[in-house]
């Protein structure tokens, strides 16, 4: 069973304005998928559509095979969410926050208890637990966003912007529990800006634009999309006249090949032409080259399409 | 009733309970029309009785005459009995209202809403917790005010007169069905005007046109239009409840993940 599958997904609310764009996608379980886009890109509107807080207006699709539409409570029993907008209680305290929403999901006090100490635990939240959520810090609260849709121990959460507001050691924290996550078999639906943080933990991503969802794939497709070459980062004496580079420092070149096997012919190449090397390193797109790229690719076909 | 919309209940009660600001809004309108209020006419009523020649024209529109009671008495049964549950009938309005626009538009305005539809409670059971605690409140406000009000003007009265005063079957009436029904019809007027609202007063107003007939059936007992007994009461309570039904069973349609978020 697929833990995501939409078919020409569409969204457009009163007035117009298209959100999402006939868009198709599977997300097998255990998967962590990146969801990226500029905002305004449709990424928040999905995640609204796969947990059935929006009625599609064309196309379908199914999270664990339910239909979020149809019935959102079964879904929402194995689902977590965490957007922007749902926030927890000020008055309450960051434990009683995390009980209330344990017995919403159907269980008793004592395991609520036991569970979201456990989540605060790990979350480095347990001396903050009896303060009022009115103390807590954006990052503390973000943080216990994520304790609280853990606290059901649901097949998958669909995270927006989870790191956002974190200090780099908490963000840190929390990418490494989502990857725990994953590797217990939880499926994760990850929107985030923080590209950085993306390629350390998704095993594949989805890139939109627009309301449109223009790439998928692991970031070996995905760099293919941009580029079949691989950039060679060489540090020489000298390089052969007739090497096609660009030099971008004193002794320091970028060399396209065309593949990892070309490497060693050519350090043979430039030592064979009386070079001395010091640094050779394949330079491979990062994942925010690779987004980038393929935002102003995706741009310039729109424009294209609209002339 | 699930143990799921029990804690939805018990949190809507907690949070109205720790909004002091709300909570003082909640108190001081029952302590006004319960306490305050019938204090100062039972005091005109036994210690300034000259005060009292206005109420002549109600007291001969009563059954019994005056001469077959004492003055004073026929005049502090009428406060009691027809005046204050009148006046009393807009605590249940307030007291529900102010609760049920804390728990729906209160939620939206903090951002905790969309935290709730996340959760596996379909959107009747939710609707249903937030309006039994709404309900709750205002019962529960209505008949403590009622019960507060009670022990303070039988003391009063012990005091001033040397006698306690019983109150009438009417009030029966007022409390299981009046006071109940005109509860549920402000629940469901600030809910429906909470799906528009963004904020907690301008859901609370949509329930301020209750007052208005409150208002008239205050006027009334002053003027001795329509002197409220047991009957009329029972009429009004039934009217209200059918109303009460219509327009809750409207505005549960009005309710979807997709209006709420908006």
């Amino acid at each position: 069973m697929k833990a995501v599958e939409t078919e020409g997904l569409s969204k457009i609310y009163t007035g117009g304005n298209k959100a999402v764009d006939n868009i198709s996608f599977c997300l097998e379980q255990g998967e962590v998928f990146g969801f990226l886009g500029p905002n305004g890109a449709g990424k928040t509107t999905t995640i609204k559509l796969l947990n059935g807080m929006l009625a599609p207006s064309g196309g379908s699709c199914r999270v664990f095979d339910i239909d979020p539409a149809q019935n959102p409570e079964k879904l929402h029993q194995m689902s977590g969410v965490i957007t922007e907008h749902a926030q927890m209680y000020d008055h309450l305290s960051g434990m009683d926050n995390l009980i209330f929403y344990g017995t919403l999901f159907g269980r008793n006090k004592a395991d609520c208890e036991k569970r979201a100490t456990a989540l605060l635990e790990r979350l480095d939240l347990a001396d903050a637990k009896q303060r009022k959520l009115s103390a807590y810090s954006t990052g503390m609260r973000q943080r216990l966003s994520l304790a609280r849709a853990m606290m059901h121990s649901p097949k998958i959460l669909f995270l927006d912007e989870p790191t956002s507001g974190l200090d780099p050691e908490s963000a840190q924290n929390v990418n490494t529990l989502i990857q725990e996550l994953a590797s217990d078999g939880t499926t994760i639906f990850l929107c985030t800006h923080q590209l950085r943080y993306a390629q350390e933990i998704c095993t594949t991503y989805g890139l939109m634009n627009q309301g449109n969802l223009f790439a998928t794939g692991n970031i070996e497709k995905l760099r293919s999309m941009v580029s079949d070459k691989v950039k060679v980062r060489v540090k020489a004496s000298c390089i052969p006249e007739d090497m096609e580079c660009e030099k971008i420092g004193e002794h320091t070149y970028d060399i396209s090949v065309n593949s990892e096997e070309e490497i060693p012919l050519l350090v043979r190449r430039i030592v064979g032409a009386g070079g001395d090397l010091y640094q050779v390193s394949a330079e491979q797109l990062s994942l925010e080259e690779i987004y980038f790229s393929l935002i102003d690719k995706n741009h310039a076909e729109t424009e294209c399409g609209n002339l | 009733m699930n143990t799921q919309q029990l804690a939805l209940m018990k949190k809507d009660i907690r949070s109205i309970t720790s909004n002091k600001r709300v909570l003082t809004v909640m108190l001081m309108v029952p302590l006004a029309l319960t306490i305050v209020l019938p204090s100062v006419l039972v005091f005109c009523i036994t210690l300034v009785p000259e005060s009292t020649a206005d109420f002549q024209k109600l007291l001969e529109m009563l059954p019994v005459s005056a001469e077959e009671q004492n003055q004073e008495q026929l005049l502090l049964g009428l406060v009691l009995n027809k005046i204050i549950p009148a006046f009393f009938l807009m605590i249940p309005v307030m007291a529900s209202s102010v609760m049920s626009a804390g728990s729906f538009v209160g939620e939206k305005e903090k951002h905790t809403l969309e935290t709730l539809l996340y959760s596996p409670l379909s959107l009747k059971q939710l609707f249903q917790a937030k309006i039994m605690a709404g309900f709750t409140v205002g019962m529960l406000v209505s008949i403590l005010s009622f019960a507060a009000m009670m022990l303070v003007l039988e003391i009063e009265l012990f005091f001033l007169t040397g006698s306690v005063l019983v109150p009438e079957m009417s009030w029966l009436v007022v409390l299981l069905l009046v006071a109940p029904a005109i509860s549920l019809v402000a629940i469901a007027v600030t809910v429906r005007g909470s799906a528009k609202a963004q904020t907690m007063e301008e859901a609370q107003q949509c329930a301020v046109f209750l007052i208005f007939p409150i208002l008239a059936l205050v006027i009334s007992q002053f003027t001795g239009i329509l002197l409220v007994n047991s009957w009329i009461l029972l009429g009004l309570g039934i009217v209200l409840a059918v109303l009460a039904a219509a327009l809750m069973k409207g505005a549960e349609g009005k309710f979807t993940y997709e209006r709420l978020l908006k």
